[in-house]
């Protein structure tokens, strides 16, 4: 069910986060995320702010080396797109996994960076757990196969939903933020925010603050992999989700960014691996010992057990694929 | 609100509240109940309608975001009275049993087909994720889909 | 009363058995019978509505002044309602009328407590919040465990407990068969609650023509049964109750009966005074329209080292929520000499269970077929082998021949589990079956077949079409009997002001109607030949008609179309009106079926992938092959669902489902659809005289189990927990390492 309300055109990006600030208001850009949260009644804004209709937003183009894909650019169209498959085929990769066809086409790189958890507590209007005001997560001790093995202190144990964090995470990529009157880069790994920050939110946004767009230096020449594992074969949200980039220098692997998805509240770096693999040549070996250490600190719940053999695998997999250099 | 669109190749103007779902004005104000409700939430794909050549869930899709653009749903699809070769096909291979989810795997299988004119099966499989059939005629949809784009770009 | 003497059996072992006729019954189809459009490979004669858009659901259904209603439900597992109070809700815009449940005594977390019709569904919707229903809440249990402890919360407080047992049952010497054993398994197998999950929801259109004359527009398995009900609910007259289901989006068997919401929307309609139109939405649909029942089977059988099975025995128990049923079929299929089992449903505070294709089936040849397997590979002895040494099903014992050789059982995993890496294929094998070749005996069914002077035929029936193709067969049989292309004829089914036809439970609309059908168009058929035969100088008997043409079979020379035979008439149509036979003894009553899954498993992530199923089934006579295939291809794809996916998940500190929708109740999506080769096995097996068995259920109950036991040829690993998750998987790898699980 939904309460009514009314859309509101910004003029420009200015305008935008001008309207955003306004009591009630909400942004909306695909509207995928935003519907199903109104839907499922857990927001009821009197206002939605429509950028879909600001210009230039859509746009992909590669300067200086970096690749800079707008906010309201498709996940059908990052999937497809001849230069990000060049530049950061994992992202492709990962934006042409996610959701369903239907859902490509509309959903944004924006909203899906925004995203709200899918943690089935959160998303059911009868459990007033923590992110939504309420003083429990009844994930603690509940129904938690899905949920994260990584920040176990809480107080929410949300994995990221998003497939594209997880794969710019990796890439080093940064976020443009615009807060009304200029834009800021923040990094990915800053961008996204752990619940014990704010439980009520899952990124650092402010009121009226935009993404405008993802920069990304061009992973072209380097070895990635983008690797998951559902329960049904497709148009399901991952088990986990694992995404690795490093370059070669003299044979062995530099700058290595392994990233884990539906592990955590955040996309989860591993930098105990990752400086485990700096210098090494990645062989079975390397890539076992790299994937037993990302999963030294896991602390599961008491069902998602499952998910520290499943990473272990997951990792060891994606390294040895990027080393071999297999389709991402 | 008035909202103007194209709706099966005729301009069509029709007045709603600005946060209706299309799926609720092609059903409620312009009568047309081809297109089903199967979740609300996007993740049957019985809703599935063509907005400007891509597959949308209408049933989360804004009305008012059909302005000025070209709606087609199953009704508009077979032509002076003639199948389009999808759904040709899907009566042919018995791609369908409830019925239900058809319209909305038939619009699906059409978007896709518009820029996939040899797919092979697997193309094919990836393309109708997004829809869901509870009878489970998915061998025969598969089927009839390759079916149709043969006779539609030969191959 | 005619003797007639049949050939009935499978190819290649037919005998003539001599069966007795009802009068005017047409000959039974048997072995020798010259079939041209029965059996056919016919597309259905709907499809045409269903991909333009213009098959009408009961969603569907618009009507001037209509009101859309919607349903408020209790979000506690256990409660008592202490006050309701509407008043705020009925002064909302648009609403026009508002009902409160009669029950005020909720016992699972989703039940309907009040209902409110208004001009559009959001005002219902929005009205529907504005009810204020004070709750007691009331201790409550949702776990199959718990609640089958003493001290337990009580799900109905004048019951002792919530465990219900039934009388325990016996058969031969249990002790005596397992002394003879040289082999015993012991083993405990679970399966989940799955939902019925309908692509349409449950949902109506009320009409009140009359205070006393009522009109229904019904997503309903039972036409007739639904009239009835309606009937008593608001003490009407059958004959002043119309119900009508031209097209219906699946029912599996949650469509059967008349729900008390169902009736709130007729009573809004009575009390508003205008149509009412209710559509349940996804999250209501998995909570309150019924469900599989859940299982736990714990179980010990023996059997002899040359494969004979000699002991059997199983303790089972289930939850079907506030409801009853959760009975298991097991042992079934195979005959065994020992036996012993007890069963008990347990009570809890979840939606109630209902019948859902093939009840108790699926769940109980899980266990039975992974019993089985487990027997085979312990003795050593090859699974199919295994099977054949204890069944004494005919046609299933042919069933395993062709299976074996379509699916390349000689491909399996010699030794299970075994090979490098981490990715294994294996085959497993499971049979399936279903006791019933229809309506034994039911003479409410009756079809008309009326024949017009302008050539123009009807035949008709009441029976709704659920998506299995009766109006397709209900046609195919007409035309045959009346020597017609089907395209000549004019179908009409779902509606009560036709002749009563069966509600679609137990696979028994097609055994119910086909004999029906063939009987009134032989009747028809019958008349017309007695107004054309002086016109061709010939005995009604000696005529024949087809491909619409009416022809002395002695003398081809003399024929007659039939628009012009129909001409005859004059301006009087023939309308002929048949009622069912009681079955004879025929053959064979039991429908079996064997199917054979190959499966990848990853050990490593515990991801199994269904590569290919071959399914051979019977059904007696196969009406129309094409949808016949179809409806074992989708039970096959929903078994695959079932064993690897699907599960109601309830929180059990607060009793509520955290998967009502189609995203986390995970049903089986494009991806997961294996190669189907679907082998319809044509056996002649009396019964009735179209010689046909239902179909709608057989084929879905052993497709789990023939996954989990390829998952074991593959892998090694013995899954005996439904649904065969990756967790699952990877948990029974490690037990099996001596790992932590």
């Amino acid at each position: 069910m939904t309460t009514p309300f009314t859309y509101l055109e910004p003029a420009g990006l200015a305008d935008a986060s001008r309207l955003a600030r306004q009591e009630g208001a909400m942004l909306k850009a695909g509207g995928i995320d935003l519907l199903d949260e109104m839907k499922e009644g857990l927001v009821a804004p009197e206002k939605v702010v429509r950028l879909s209709a600001l210009k230039g937003m859509d746009r992909i183009e590669v300067k200086n080396g970096k690749l800079r894909i707008g906010a309201l650019v498709t996940l059908a169209t990052v999937a497809a797109h001849k230069q990000v498959r060049e530049h950061a085929r994992i992202l492709a990769a990962a934006a042409g996994q996610a959701a369903t066809p239907q859902i490509r086409n509309a959903a944004t790189v924006g909203g899906n960076l925004c995203q709200r958890p899918r943690c089935w507590y959160y998303r059911h209007e009868d459990f007033p757990c923590r992110k939504k005001g309420g003083d429990q997560c009844f994930a603690e001790t509940g129904e938690n196969r899905y949920h994260a093995i990584f920040a176990a202190d809480g107080p929410c144990h949300i994995v990221h939903p998003s497939a594209l964090g997880t794969a710019l995470a990796a890439l080093g990529g940064q976020i443009l933020v615009f807060d009304g009157q200029k834009s800021r880069s923040v990094a990915v790994e800053q961008f996204f925010a752990l619940p014990s920050v704010d439980v009520t939110r899952e990124n650092v946004l402010q009121p009226g603050e935009i993404i405008e767009a993802v920069e990304i230096p061009s992973a072209k020449g380097k070895k990635s992999a983008y690797h998951k594992q559902r329960e049904r074969l497709a148009a399901d949200w991952p088990l986990a989700e694992v995404a690795v980039v490093y370059e070669v220098k003299n044979g062995a692997a530099d700058g290595v960014r392994l990233v884990l998805g539906h592990a955590a509240p955040i996309p989860w770096r591993c930098p105990t691996a990752e400086s485990y693999l700096s210098g090494k040549k990645i062989d079975a070996g390397a890539a076992a010992e790299a994937a037993r250490l990302a999963m030294a600190a896991a602390a599961p719940l008491a069902q998602n057990e499952y998910k520290v053999p499943l990473f272990t695998v997951l990792i060891a997999r994606a390294l040895m694929a990027a080393e071999k250099g297999e389709p991402a | 609100m008035d909202l103007r669109f194209k709706l099966n190749g005729r301009e069509q103007s029709v007045s709603i509240a600005q946060d209706r779902r299309l799926l609720w004005v092609l059903r409620g104000e312009l009568g047309l109940v081809g297109c089903k409700y199967g979740c609300g939430e996007g993740y049957c794909g019985a809703c599935t309608v063509i907005v400007d050549g891509a597959a949308v869930r209408a049933c989360q899709f804004p009305a008012r975001e059909a302005a000025g653009r070209e709606v087609l749903t199953i009704e508009g699809l077979a032509k002076d009275g003639k199948l389009h070769p999808l759904q040709q096909a899907f009566m042919e291979h018995d791609a369908l049993q409830c019925g239900f989810c058809t319209p909305g795997m038939i619009l699906a299988a059409y978007s896709f087909l518009l820029n996939n004119h040899k797919p092979d099966r697997k193309a094919i499989i990836a393309a109708m994720e997004g829809n869901l059939c509870r009878c489970g005629s998915y061998v025969r949809i598969v089927a009839a889909i390759q079916a149709a784009a043969r006779r539609m770009y030969g191959g | 009363m005619s003797e007639v003497k049949l050939k009935l059996g499978i190819p290649g072992k037919y005998e003539e058995r001599v069966v007795t006729l009802p009068e005017g019954e047409p000959k039974p189809y048997d072995a020798d019978s010259k079939l041209s459009v029965v059996g056919s490979r016919h597309p259905r004669l709907d499809g045409f509505a269903k991909v333009t858009g213009q098959a009408k659901y009961a969603h569907d259904i618009r009507l001037p002044d209509m009101l859309y209603a919607a349903l408020l439900s209790c979000p506690h597992p256990h409660a008592r309602v202490k006050s309701l109070d509407t008043s705020a809700a009925e002064n909302m815009p648009g609403v026009k009328a508002v009902v409160a449940a009669a029950d005020q005594h909720v016992r699972f977390a989703g039940q309907y407590v009040a209902a409110v019709a208004a001009e559009t569904l959001e005002q219902a919707e929005r009205a529907c919040r504005a009810i204020k229903v004070d709750y007691e809440p009331l201790p409550f249990v949702v776990d199959l465990e718990e609640a089958r402890q003493p001290g337990a919360p009580k799900v109905f407080d004048n019951r002792d407990s919530n465990v219900r047992a039934a009388d325990p049952t016996e058969r031969g010497n249990l002790a005596e068969g397992f002394a003879a054993a040289d082999a015993v398994v012991e083993a405990t197998y679970k399966t989940q609650v799955q939902t019925h999950a309908c692509m349409e929801t449950h949902g109506l259109v009320a009409h009140w023509e009359a205070p006393d004359k009522l009109k229904v527009w019904s997503s309903t398995q039972g036409t007739f049964a639904a009239r009835d009900n309606l009937a008593r609910r608001f003490e009407l007259g059958a004959e002043n109750v119309e119900v009508i289901t031209e097209y219906m989006g699946g029912g599996f068997g949650s469509k059967l009966g008349l729900r008390d919401f169902e009736s709130a929307a007729v009573e809004l309609a009575r009390k508003a005074g205008r149509p009412v139109h209710l559509m349940v939405d996804r999250k209501f649909e998995h909570l309150s329209t019924g469900n599989r029942p859940n299982s736990v089977q714990v179980m010990k059988a023996g059997c002899t080292k040359d494969g004979k099975v000699t002991a059997w025995q199983v303790d089972s128990y289930g939850t079907s929520g506030i409801g009853g049923g959760a009975g298991v079929a097991n042992p079934s299929v195979y005959d065994f000499p020992a036996v012993r089992k007890t069963s008990a449903d347990v009570y809890t505070n979840a939606g109630p269970g209902c019948p859902m294709r093939a009840p108790g089936h699926p769940q109980g040849i899980f266990a039975v077929e992974s019993m089985m397997d487990e027997l085979a590979y312990k003795i050593g002895m090859d699974p199919v082998e295994f099977r054949r040494k204890n069944n004494s099903h005919p046609i299933r014992d042919a069933e395993f021949e062709l299976g074996m050789k379509a699916i390349g059982w000689e491909r399996r995993n010699q030794t299970p589990g075994a090979g490098p890496g981490p990715l294994h294929r294996g085959i497993g094998v499971a049979s399936g079956r279903w006791s019933n070749v229809g309506e034994r005996r039911n003479s409410r069914i009756q079809v008309r077949v009326a024949i017009h002077p302008d050539g123009g035929v009807e035949v008709e029936n009441g029976a709704q079409d659920l998506g299995t193709g009766t109006r397709t067969i209900v046609g195919l049989l007409a035309a045959e009997e009346l020597g017609l292309p089907v395209e000549a004829l004019t179908v009409k089914i779902g509606h009560t002001s036709y002749p009563y036809g069966p509600a679609s439970g137990g696979s028994s609309t097609a055994p119910g109607l086909a004999p029906t059908v063939r009987k009134a168009a032989l009747l028809a058929r019958r008349r017309l030949f007695e107004v054309v035969a002086p016109a061709l100088q010939a005995q009604p008997e000696q005529l024949e008609c087809r491909d619409g043409k009416i022809t002395v079979v002695s003398d081809p020379g003399k024929t007659m179309d039939w628009k012009r035979a129909c001409g005859l008439l004059g301006t009087t149509p023939i309308n002929e009106l048949a009622t069912r036979s009681d079955n004879f003894d025929g053959w064979q009553a039991e429908a079996a079926g064997v199917q054979f899954a190959e499966v990848e498993v990853d050990v490593e992530t515990g991801r199994v992938r269904v590569l290919k199923v071959v399914v051979v089934q019977d059904c007696g006579t196969v009406l129309d092959r094409l949808t016949a295939e179809s409806q074992v291809i989708g039970a096959v794809i929903q078994g695959i669902s079932y064993a690897l996916l699907e599960d109601r998940i309830l929180d059990r500190t607060t009793g509520v489902m955290v998967n009502p929708n189609l995203e986390q109740y995970k049903i089986a999506g494009s991806w997961d659809m294996p190669e189907i080769e679907a082998i319809m096995y044509d056996a002649a097996i009396g019964y009735n005289n179209a010689g046909v068995n239902g179909l709608g259920e057989p084929p879905v109950t052993p497709t789990a189990a023939a996954i989990a036991n390829a998952v074991y040829n593959a892998a090694g690993l013995r899954m005996r927990e439904l649904p065969i998750t990756p967790w699952r998987v990877l948990a029974a790898d490690a037990a099996r390492r001596g790992g932590r699980s």
